[in-house]
């Protein structure tokens, strides 16, 4: 029950902050016009609208548990199409703000948790496998939870953080260049991932340089951000979630992809290759769609590849995750994979995410696409006469 | 009793009732005996009964008539019950000339006062004492004669027109003035409308003519003889006062004459296309039965191949532009409004083809041909986008009021011509508001128009160029994505081109929105902030047909009113004195009506030492000044004359506080406030004798002097009393006394003797709670707001169940926050 009645359980600071939401928003109209454009909310039926609702009725603890407010990408779409020109992007910031100071249990992480443990309720075990791993290794669920029975086990152990060395630096040209690196979550479980990452950028003959523990980016209610670095400046990384986290901290975070990609446009010594023809771009809901189709697109011309693109593929679609956790494929995910089969291209997206989420889209669709992430389609070659290399 | 000498003397009447025993408060005998120190007084039980208004009618006859010394004969003092009440009650002897200066013991004395009979008897020989010293202004006629019989109109849309043809029924000359060749504005243009599903293009007929209405073709209203229509003409310039107006009007050649008998060949030989699409540069639009062709003069290359292919000869080239100048009466706007242009709702995919606006529309419905333009035939889905670029903070804030009806007429046109056809309106709100509008919302439902709440932020296409929309169903909490055919934007309206230029040459008010703003939002909606020029229909905002007509009627009486009316105003204008005047621009800048102008200082008059002969000098407009007093009272030299002047009303707060222990002040507005007051008083609602009340005509009238002198002479607290909040009958009186009293404030302040000082708002319905009010304000101004007897008698008031608490006990809003 959440009702108006509810407020009295909240410190001061929480209901005044109510307050002055509730005052900043109080001549909205209830248009919609928000959530039509909220590119998180696209398949799923969610945004801002709701939530601006919710702060009108008084329901804080409705609003502080909402998942929507750890959905919000901070991409502004909102505040810019507002009529009434409310600043709905810097309300949901502001909820956040005060879910991590006066906070439940709602952010991202936890809202996994929760997801895993009710899954658990229902269910003997976690079948996605790197889902399970990374609820384990954050202590909420017990190891023999996850995978088939023993075979879960052992892969499990394999994916635990600490066993492996990290790639090295074998590949690397005599002039390269360093570059602060956060990893995040997501990419180190995979090792070959993380490998061909690593690989890649040594490629175009830089050396990512990584901090000790990446630990969990955000939604970085956990506060280690601010100590992995040891000053503020631009950190590269590899997944969008990534990017938008380290933005709410205050850290100016910057997809690889964009930096590889504008070093081989300058460096005259290295080129671009694609290892297909043609592929279909996808960008998923939280990289930055403008900057993040630009930087596909330059690859694109770079390497000589074709882009195959069409009204879904061109916007934020929803890959299927819902709280991180894959759940079936979305009316977009099969618009996208369907096009991608008609035109017997391979999806490629600059999200760890979307990449495994449309894998498993893909198999439970029976579609036969691949789908790429990045680095395991873009790679730099030394520029020499005539040389291609199939990889 | 009476005096003998009736012969004009110096020596002021009154007349003192005693309102048959109900003042018990009052010692009479002690009463009768103050006021005969400075005048005769006749003492009646009742002056309002018949006895009493015969023995009234007597002393007229002897020649008592009222009024100031020396002028009408003798002073007449009724001392007894309001000016308001006994305005009712004398109401016969007054319209025969009486005039009485009404000392008010009743409502404003006795009645809301305890039983203190020495100080209440006080407080009445001081209301009786102020009204003798201090009576107000006589009653002041002004004679309009100058007014010009003639009406200019501008703007010969259906508003213009009928009003331009009823006014020249009535009688008055009428001049109109429309900028397009052809009469009839949007709504003749524009195919059906609702609420009746007709064309538009007809007006009321008049006596001589069958039915009801008639095309603007066959309506013989606009051939009235005193009705002269100006085609291509624009108001360029107005100068002169209300009743006098001088009126220059710029007139474009029509180069076809009215020889023309419409046959078309001028059309057919002619090679030039014009700027709007499918025209020639001589064309025809709109008949409108008066002018049939007319020739778009920015295209026309002059090469005279009409002309003499013209089996009539009715193409003349040698007119030339000329300007006329009318003297007017009355001006009125009637520009109407025009669809918001393309930057307001471009972001909604307008400029792709399968997007429109409901104005496109409208052309589509009406001509099929108009669809070939169209990529996608035919529609199978349509979807109607409300609101596009209004109620937007980011474009046009207001909310245009016609478009909801609009998109219904439309949808169930459509559903109507194609049953298949699905059609979908996203909407904000619908605002069916009207009589027999709610059907229309039926009706659409029943035929199948899908209603969904939510609007797009943007319409998008996919790769075969059709438009993708993806909206969020707030009432079904889901997204949708809409891929219709053909998208329809319900776009604004927006005030028609040059409307800011015509309220800039007229010097009146606009609003926010770019719409002329009238006068009076309840009361005088076809008035502008300038007196005698008036607005209908569309111009002041945006209003269905329905609206326009009945506003056009409306502003026809009321411009016969204004023409024909012995005056408005009762007392005298404010005057300027020249020899005090600097010519600064307070008082033009302040006054609301624009009455006041700086003129260049005649050489014979008077000016202070410090004005060099090139200064200037304020002049007031007899005409269009209210005598609210706010110029008076904000001017920094003192240098105008109300007709209540400062030397009275420092006089009425000296005699008023004279002898009082701790007086509190009160002036309030004889408009809102007095009623609240006067009102309160006949509810019997008891404040302290120590409360003294001065009325105003205005609550602007009032300037910081005023409050200090209040001070000086021992106020403990001033209170302000205006009318309702925004609703100054003198549109800004309540914002110039809180400025005033802020000044008042700080003065005090730093005199080293701060006193509470209040600002109220009140109407008649706080006549319920002003009593409270006053003894709440009174409590504090005198350090009794929290003593038992206070809360206990409060209490009792509102009856023992409510709770006790301090501050203030008001459930109406209370301004003592202010």
């Amino acid at each position: 029950m959440a009702a108006i009645a509810d407020t009295h359980e909240y410190p001061q600071a929480v209901v005044d902050e109510f307050e002055r939401l509730k005052q900043e928003c109080s001549i909205c109209y209830q248009c919609g016009t928000c959530t039509s454009s909220c590119p998180s909310g696209r398949e799923l039926y969610r945004g801002p609208r709701r939530i601006v609702r919710l702060i009108l009725a008084g329901e804080i603890e409705a609003v502080l548990k909402s998942d929507d407010l750890w959905r919000c990408t901070e991409c502004g779409t909102c505040t810019s199409v507002c009529r009434m020109d409310i600043d709905v992007a810097a309300i949901l910031h502001s909820l956040r703000q005060l879910e991590r100071e006066h906070g439940g249990l709602h952010c991202a992480e936890r809202t996994a948790a929760d997801v895993a443990t009710t899954h658990l309720k229902k269910r003997p075990r976690i079948d996605n496998m790197r889902f399970g791993v990374a609820m384990v290794s954050r202590g909420y669920v017990p190891k023999d939870k996850i995978g088939a029975a023993e075979m879960g086990m052992k892969l499990a152990r394999q994916m635990l953080p600490g066993g492996k060395k990290r790639p090295g630096d074998e590949a690397l040209p005599a002039d390269a260049v360093t570059l602060p690196f956060y990893a995040g979550c997501a990419i180190p479980q995979d090792h070959e991932l993380y490998a061909v990452v690593h690989e890649v950028a040594a490629g175009f003959g830089v050396r990512l340089e990584e901090s000790a523990d990446p630990g969990c980016c955000g939604h970085p209610s956990r506060g280690t951000v601010d100590s992995l670095f040891a000053s503020r400046e631009r950190v590269y990384t590899a997944c969008p979630a990534c990017d938008a986290s380290l933005a709410e901290s205050g850290i100016e975070a910057v997809p690889l992809w964009d930096a590889l990609t504008e070093r081989a446009g300058r460096s005259s010594s290295i080129s671009l290759t694609a290892s297909g023809e043609r592929f279909v771009p996808y960008v998923g809901c939280l990289a930055d769609r403008d900057a993040a189709l630009a930087a596909l697109g330059d690859a694109a011309e770079q390497s000589g590849a074709e882009m195959a693109v069409d009204y879904p593929t061109l916007h934020n679609g929803c890959c299927g995750a819902l709280g991180g956790m894959y759940r079936g494929a979305t009316k977009s995910s099969a618009r996208l994979l369907e096009f991608a089969a008609r035109q017997q291209a391979p999806v490629v997206t600059t999200c760890v995410l979307c990449r495994d989420n449309l894998r498993s889209a893909a198999r439970e669709l029976k579609l036969d696409v691949h789908v790429h992430f990045w680095p395991e389609f873009f790679r730099a070659v030394p520029t020499a006469p005539e040389e291609r290399t199939d990889d | 009793m009476t005096s003998s000498n009736g012969n004009g003397s110096a020596r002021p009447l009154v007349l003192l009732c005693e309102c048959a025993g109900t003042l018990t408060n009052i010692d009479f005998d002690r009463l009768e005996q103050h006021a005969g120190l400075h005048a005769d007084v006749i003492r009646g039980t009742h002056w309002c009964s018949r006895v009493g208004q015969a023995q009234m009618l007597e002393l007229m006859d002897t020649g008592a008539k009222g009024g100031p010394r020396g002028e009408n004969g003798r002073q007449l003092v009724f001392a007894g019950c309001s000016a308001d009440f006994a305005a009712r009650r004398f109401q016969k002897l007054l319209a025969r000339g009486l005039q009485l200066e009404i000392a008010d013991i009743r409502e404003g004395c006795s009645w809301v006062h305890g039983d203190d009979v020495d100080a209440v008897t006080d407080k009445a020989a001081r209301v009786i004492d102020s009204s003798i010293a201090y009576p107000d202004a006589p009653a002041d006629t002004m004679s309009y004669a100058e007014r010009h019989d003639t009406v200019v109109v501008v703007g010969g849309g259906v508003a213009g027109t009928q009003a331009a043809a009823e006014l020249a029924q009535m009688g008055h000359h009428v001049e109109l003035v429309e900028r397009r060749p052809f009469l009839g504005g949007r709504a003749a243009r524009i195919g059906t409308v609702f609420p009746t599903n007709d064309c538009g293009q007809c007006l009321p007929t008049t006596d001589a003519q069958a039915g009801t209405r008639k095309c603007f073709h066959r309506n013989v209203a606009i051939d009235h003889p005193d009705l002269s229509i100006h085609r291509r003409s624009t108001v360029e310039a107005v100068t002169g006062h209300p009743g006098d107006f001088q009126v220059s009007i710029r007139t474009l050649p029509n180069i076809v004459t009215d020889a023309c008998i419409n046959c078309g060949t001028c059309e057919t030989v002619c090679e030039v296309e014009s700027s709007e699409p499918g025209k020639k540069a001589i064309f025809t639009e709109f008949y409108d039965g008066r002018v049939i062709r007319t020739v778009d003069l920015e295209t026309c290359t002059f090469c005279g191949k009409c002309a003499g292919e013209c089996p009539v000869e009715a193409i003349d080239f040698a007119q030339s532009p000329k300007r006329t100048t009318v003297q007017a009466g009355a001006i009125l706007t009637a520009t109407g409004c025009e669809p918001a242009p393309e930057k307001y709702f471009d972001y909604l995919g307008y400029g792709h083809d399968g997007v429109v606006t409901q104005v496109e529309l409208t052309d589509m419905l009406d001509d099929w041909t108009a669809q070939a333009s169209l990529g996608r035939m035919p529609v199978e889905e349509l979807v109607m986008i409300q609101c596009a670029g209004s109620r937007d903070q980011r474009h046009l804030p207001h909310c245009s009021r016609l478009c909801c009806m609009i998109a219904l007429k439309h949808a169930i046109r459509l559903k109507t011509l194609f049953p298949a056809m699905k059609v979908t309106i996203c909407y904000l709100e619908m605002r069916t508001a009207g009589v027999g509008y709610e059907n229309w919302f039926l009706d659409a439902r029943r035929a199948g128009v899908e209603f969904l709440r939510g609007t797009p932020p943007e319409v998008q296409f996919d790769a075969a160029g059709r438009p993708v929309i993806e909206v969020e169903d707030v009432t079904a909490a889901r997204k949708r994505v809409l891929r219709p055919d053909l998208v329809v934007l319900s776009t604004g309206m927006v005030p028609a081109e040059g409307t800011d230029k015509l309220a800039q040459t007229l010097a009146v008010d606009h609003d926010k929105d770019g719409f002329i703003e009238i006068l009076d939002r309840k009361n005088r909606a076809t008035e502008t902030s300038g007196e005698g020029i008036f607005v209908c229909g569309s111009a002041a905002g945006p209003k269905a047909l329905i609206e326009v007509n009945t506003e056009a009627s409306a502003v026809a009486s009321e411009i016969h009113n204004f023409l024909t009316s012995a005056g408005r105003r009762g007392t005298a204008a404010t005057r300027v004195d020249a020899s005090q005047c600097v010519g600064c621009d307070t008082c033009t800048a302040r006054c609301p009506f624009n009455a006041i102008t700086l003129v260049d200082r005649p050489e014979w008059e008077a000016r202070p030492e410090e004005v060099k002969d090139d200064g200037k000098l304020a002049v007031i407009d007899a005409e269009s000044c209210r005598a609210c007093g706010i110029c008076a009272a904000n001017c920094p030299e003192v240098a105008i004359a109300h007709n209540l002047s400062d030397d009275a009303l420092f006089g009425r707060i000296a005699t008023m506080t004279q002898g009082v222990d701790k007086p509190v002040v009160g002036f309030y507005c004889k408009e809102c406030a007095g009623a609240a007051i006067g009102l309160a008083g006949q509810r019997r609602d008891k404040y302290p004798e120590s409360v003294r009340l001065i009325e105003l005509p205005c609550l602007g009238r009032v300037s910081a002097l005023h409050i200090v002198e209040a001070a000086r002479l021992g106020a403990a607290g001033v209170f302000l009393a205006g009318c309702a909040e925004g609703r100054c009958q003198y549109r800004t009186g309540d914002t110039s006394a809180l400025e005033q009293m802020t000044i008042a404030e700080e003065v005090l302040a730093d005199g080293g003797a701060p006193l509470p000082l209040e600002l109220w708002h009140l109407c008649a319905v706080d006549r319920m709670s002003v009593g409270r009010r006053i003894r709440m304000f009174h409590a504090r101004a005198v350090g009794d707001e929290f003593s038992e007897a206070l809360v206990e008698h409060e209490m009792e008031l509102i009856g023992a169940t409510a709770a006790a608490g301090a501050g203030c006990p008001g459930g109406e809003p209370c301004g003592c926050h202010r």
